[in-house]
Order: structure tokens, then sequence, then C-alpha cells
């Protein structure tokens, strides 16, 4: 079987959130997260030039606020609150990686329970699946494994990115007004959640989830 | 569109003005008045669907509002404003006990306040999926500040779990979106379509197992933004630390948009005549939720945390009801919650204000110290429990009853035990708060004032059971 431009660029897309899960250094988690979401713009715009023209623009979109706008913010926080790792708390980082990878072999097999959604060619369509699954299961292992709380916000953006992915390889494309909007609220969530970064940080003197636990019954 | 705008034109200005304006005082009242306004607006337009005249109000394409919609932004806009107006008094109590906040936080929390109200709206009038999706989660960005105002560790901790854990929840439901949108691409509508109106008219043809994926996913991603279960520990910490206007907001209107997401779905899954599926996984995690809440209000410390248990407690009985698939009783059941906790919400703040402490070891003696914040705190317990005479009595006697079949007379048996075991629960808090020797330093700050929302609320609650006739919420 050999692969199309566009299910590279879509699985290529679920390899560097895989290599994501295996660092722990803040900024190379950023720069995974910014090549990831360039996979995904690439993967749109080629949708795009098949089926509608419309995805250009949410290509465009997507490359100029996800892959540099938010990671650049980020790093800027990062650097700001001086966060550089992330140790992670049950699972070290290697293994995690591999967790990742095993993963991505249970999202080819889920894959295949899926009904068939979209008539272009069966193989692509599970590719497509595959990646998208393999991405939203990465993005769950890093908010449930990192500790720190800039962490939860890129595990919360690689979530997205599999949904994402997997509206784009499974349907024609929702609505350009839906897509509009999804990403506006993803972008004032970031903002809000990095703002809390700041007061964390001012506050506790440190940025550890985990260790958020004066709250309880 | 010009309607749309007439009726967000309120909240806006009101939003701008607040971070615009410099004395935050005179912003309080002006907030608060206009919401009146901002209710008669909403009521004047949603008259002809309330009276009967009209089934559907039509504003563009995607965005129309039925009866039921109608209801509940009403509903939300009331909550909103009684809020609002008891805030006023609440901050200024606030600042007599040297709690003294910086201004600039006032404007973040009214300018919130009001976009939050928008975000809410929203979610009734929006008619397609996407749309829904994007409002619910406006409303936890736009609450986020809400709940951080006293900008102490706690509220911190509370925000930031707030905002991650609804947000990854809402994300689930965005997966579950993109299923039902899915499954929309099969039979008549080729491109596929988000439209709620649409999606039903052609139920039959969706695709059910993508459906039925989408179903679930949505169940579980907006479920975690009204607390079910297993997914709730969210919210008992963003209610509690909280200020006291903002929780009765969360519990007495955001919890509501988040149901009606589910209520939304839920209407294409019965559409496509799997009606069994749908009750099944609705009133199953409904029960389990309600009898999970009656669990956790046995054992509490802490006052406010206590009334967030309950919410999740209504919100378990509301599943019920979208579960038997009743509409009326859903509004119901809603209604008469948002009416008791809303007071409950007001009265705990201004408590726990006077008292110094929301620990319930601390609070005891209202009664002798503050009469009318005591009476009016027992009745509103009352309400909210379920107690004959009030509103919330008739719509769980309705919803027990509906639930009551011999084939689901497990769900009813352990509705109507869990009912009991919180109502017990919750008396025999509030009994250890209205009894015994007053505090020495209990504080009340203009108590009857401070009386007059909760006092509204519960009377509406009382009419709401004393006069209920199913005139009032047939056809919804």
């Amino acid at each position: 079987m050999t692969l199309s431009i566009y299910e590279l660029a879509v699985l290529s897309a679920s390899i560097l959130a895989i290599f994501l899960l295996g660092t722990t250094y803040i900024r190379t988690n950023l720069g995974f997260y910014s090549a990831q979401t360039m996979a995904i713009a690439a993967a749109t715009m080629l949708a795009g030039s098949q089926r509608e023209p419309h995805l250009y623009v949410i290509a465009l979109i997507i490359l100029l606020l996800k892959a540099v706008g938010i990671p650049v913010f980020l790093i800027w926080i990062a650097d700001r609150i001086d966060a550089q790792t992330d140790a992670g708390t049950y699972l070290p980082a290697p293994l995690s990686m591999h967790l990742g990878i095993l993963l991505l072999g249970a999202s080819y097999i889920l894959s295949s329970e899926l009904p068939m959604m979209l008539g272009h060619g069966q193989g692509s369509s599970r590719i497509g699946a595959t990646a998208a699954m393999s991405l939203l299961f990465s993005g769950i292992l890093v908010m449930l494994t990192r500790r720190i709380a800039i962490s939860q916000i890129i595990g919360f953006l690689m979530i997205e990115n599999g949904i994402y992915l997997f509206a784009l390889t499974q349907t024609h494309g929702m609505p350009m007004m839906v897509e509009m909007g999804i990403l506006l609220d993803v972008l004032v969530g970031v903002m809000i959640a990095g703002l809390l970064l700041f007061r964390i940080k001012k506050s506790f003197e440190h940025i550890d989830a985990s260790q958020l636990t004066q709250l309880k019954d | 569109m010009g309607q749309l705008l007439l009726l967000s034109a309120i909240p806006l200005i009101l939003a701008f003005l607040s971070l615009a304006a410099a004395d935050e005082r005179s912003v309080r009242r002006i907030v608060a008045a206009m919401l009146w306004a901002q209710i008669a607006v909403v009521g004047w337009f949603v008259a002809p669907l309330l009276l009967g005249a009209q089934t559907l109000l039509s504003f563009a394409p995607d965005f129309c509002l039925d009866r039921l919609g109608a209801c509940f932004v009403m509903l939300t806009t009331t909550v909103v404003a009684c809020a609002a107006t008891h805030a006023d008094t609440f901050f200024a109590g606030e600042a007599e006990h040297g709690h003294i906040h910086n201004p600039a936080h006032f404007k973040i929390f009214y300018a919130c306040l009001n976009m939050f109200l928008l975000a809410m709206s929203a979610v009734f009038i929006c008619d397609n999926l996407g749309y829904i999706w994007i409002s619910v989660e406006a409303t936890t960005l736009f609450s986020a500040p809400l709940v951080y105002f006293d900008r102490t560790k706690n509220a911190l901790e509370a925000t930031w779990k707030y905002l991650i854990i609804c947000s990854v929840g809402i994300a689930f439901a965005l997966l579950g979106t993109v299923f039902v949108f899915a499954s929309s691409q099969h039979g008549a509508i080729v491109q596929g379509s988000l439209n709620i109106t649409k999606l039903v008219a052609h139920a039959s043809e969706l695709d059910y197992s993508l459906l039925r994926l989408g179903f679930i996913f949505c169940l579980l991603g907006y479920g975690t933004k009204a607390g079910i279960f297993p997914l709730h520990s969210w919210l008992p910490d963003a209610h509690s630390e909280a200020p006291a206007p903002a929780s009765a907001m969360l519990s007495g209107a955001l919890l509501n948009c988040a149901l009606f997401g589910i209520w939304r779905v839920s209407r294409i899954v019965v559409a496509s005549h799997h009606h069994a599926f749908a009750y099944e996984m609705v009133t199953v995690l409904g029960t389990l939720t309600v009898v999970a809440a009656a669990i956790f209000l046995i054992r509490q410390h802490s006052f406010k945390r206590m009334w967030a248990y309950s919410s999740i407690e209504n919100v378990g009985l509301i599943l019920v009801a979208i579960g038997i698939g009743s509409g009326a009783l859903f509004f119901l059941q809603a209604l008469n919650h948002s009416l008791a906790k809303v007071a409950l919400f007001l009265l705990s703040g201004n408590i726990a204000q006077a008292a110094g402490s929301k620990r319930l070891h601390d609070l005891h003696g209202v009664w002798k110290a503050s009469p009318p914040l005591g009476l009016l705190l027992a009745l509103a317990a009352l309400a909210v429990t379920g107690a004959p005479p009030f509103g919330a009595f008739v719509s769980e006697m309705l919803i027990f009853q509906s639930s009551a079949t011999p084939a689901h007379w497990l769900v009813a048996t352990l509705l109507v035990v869990a009912v009991a075991i919180a109502f017990v629960a919750v008396m025999t808090h509030v009994g250890r708060i209205l009894l015994g020797g007053a505090k020495a330093d209990f504080r009340a700050f203009k108590p009857v004032l401070a009386s007059l929302v909760p006092g509204a609320l519960v009377i509406g609650s009382l009419v709401m059971g004393v006069f209920a006739h199913p005139r009032f919420w047939e056809g919804l």
C-alpha cells in the first residue's frame, strides 16, 4: 500500500504527536505541537484542492493562529514563568512515547470498527481515522501523565487537533462558520488559561497542577 | 438578524459600559436595573411563543426559538438579573466586612457577567449543533473570570480546574458533534448538516451507528459541564469558591444550558426511532448521579459545597426527565431547581459573609442572629429538596410517576430512596446552621435588603407548587 501525500501529512501529524510524548522540554514540546499543526494545515490545504475550496481559508488560519500564534504565545509565557521541563507524574516520558506508539496501533485496529464515512477511497478514510484517533489518544496521554499546568494546555490543544483531524478526514468538512467559532473559542480559552498560569505562578510559586489539591470534601 | 441584535443589544452595551465606566458602584446598579429591562425585551420577543400564538420563532438560518427554548431564555435572563440585583447588596456587604476588591476586578466581573448571559442565551437560540457547542464553550470562558473574582489561592485552583476539566469535557462533545455531522452525510443530506431541525426531519435516514456514537460523546461532554456523577469534580469547587452571585448563576442558569445541549441531541436520537437507547443511557446516568449526590450530601463540611452537591442531585433528576423524553418535565424541574437554588446560593453568600466562614462547623444559631435570613434559608432548603408545597415537589412527583414503569422499577425505587436521603441530609445540615446559640460576631449586612431577591424567589417557588396546573407546561 502506498500512501498519498495527503495521507502522509495526516500520519506525520500523529507521529509528531508521539515525538511530543517522548520529550520533556516545554519549548521542544511546543515545537512539536507547532509542527504537528503545520502538518494538519498542509493536509487541510491538500483536502481543499480535492474538495471544498473554503478549506484553503481554514488552512491559512490554522497555520497563522494555531501553528504559529498559540505556540509563540505559550513559549513567551513559559519563559516568563520559568517553566522549562515537565518531568511527568506517573509515566516517564520514554514509556509514554512507547504507549503512544501502541495506541497508534490500537487506533489502526479501532478505525476498522468505525463505519466508513466518506466514499472517496476507503484507505484514505481509514488512515485519516487512525491518525486522528492516535492524536486524540496522545493528547489524553499528555493530560494524564504530565505534571505542570502548561502541559495540560498542550494536551487540550492536541485533543482539539485530533478532533479537527477527525472532522477533516471523515466528513466533507464542517461548515466554515462552525470551524471559525471553534477556533475563536480555542484561542480565547488558551489566552485565559495563559493568564491564569501567571497567577498560579505568582500565588503558588510553582505551576505544578498535580499539587493543586487544596479543595476537597 | 436585526432581531438577534435587538435581543443582545442590552447585554453587549452593558459589557462595554462596565469596562469603560469609572465608578464601579454605579455600574453595579446600572447593570442590575438594565438586566430587568432585558427581561422585558426578551419577554416581548417570546410572548407569542409563551402564549401559544406561535410555535416557532425564526430569526435567521440556524437561529430559531421554540417554546421550550423560549421558557429557558426567560429563566436564564431572570436568574442573571436576580443575581446581579442581589450582587449590589452582597458586594456592599463585602466592603463593609473589610473585603475590599480592586475596582478593576469589578469591571471584569460585570463585563463577563453580561457576556456570560449572552453566551447562555445563545445556547437556546442556536438551531445548529456546531453553534450550540461554540456557545457552551463560550459560557465556560466567560464564567471562568467570575469564579476567579476573589483572587484567592482557592479561587485560582477552582478556576483552573473548572477551565481545564470543562474544556476537555466539552471537547468530547465536539467529537460527538462531528460524529452526528458524519452520520448526516448518508441519505438525504449529501453535504451533511448540523442544523437540528433538518437532522430531526431526516433522522431515520441518518447512519445510526454514527449517531449513537455521537450521542454518547455529546452526553458525556455536555454532561461534564452539567456535573453528571463521575465527571462532576469541578462543580463543587467552582460553586463554592465563586462569589455568591456567580455561584447562583452557575447553578441556576449554566447547568440548564449544558442539559439543554443533551436534550437537543437526544431529540435527534428519539426522532430516529431509537427511544429505548436514549432513554436507557440518559436515565441510567441520571439515576446514578442522583444516588451519588445523595451519598455525597451526607458528609459535608462546607456550606456552599453542600448546595453544589444538591445541584448535582437535581441535574440527575433533570437527566431522568430528559430520558423520559418530556420537555415539560425537563423545564419544570429546571425552573423549580433554579428558583430555589439561586435563592439558596444568594442567602448562603450573605450568611457566610456575616459569620465570616463557610465551614458548616462554624455556622450555628442563624435563626437567632438574623431571623429573616434564617427563615428564608429554611424555606429555600425545603423548596430545593422537594418538600410540599413548593414547586419542586410537583415536578419531582411527576418525574417519579413517569419513571415508575414495571420495566424500570429499579430506577424509580433508587430515585425515591436517593431523594429521601438527600432531603434528610440537607435538613440535618440546615438544622444545625439554624439552631443553637447565635455567634457573637455574626454581623449580617442589611439583612432585610439582602432578603428581597431570595424572598421573591422562594415565593415564586411556592406559587409554582400551589398553583401548579398542567396548563402551564402543556405543549412544551
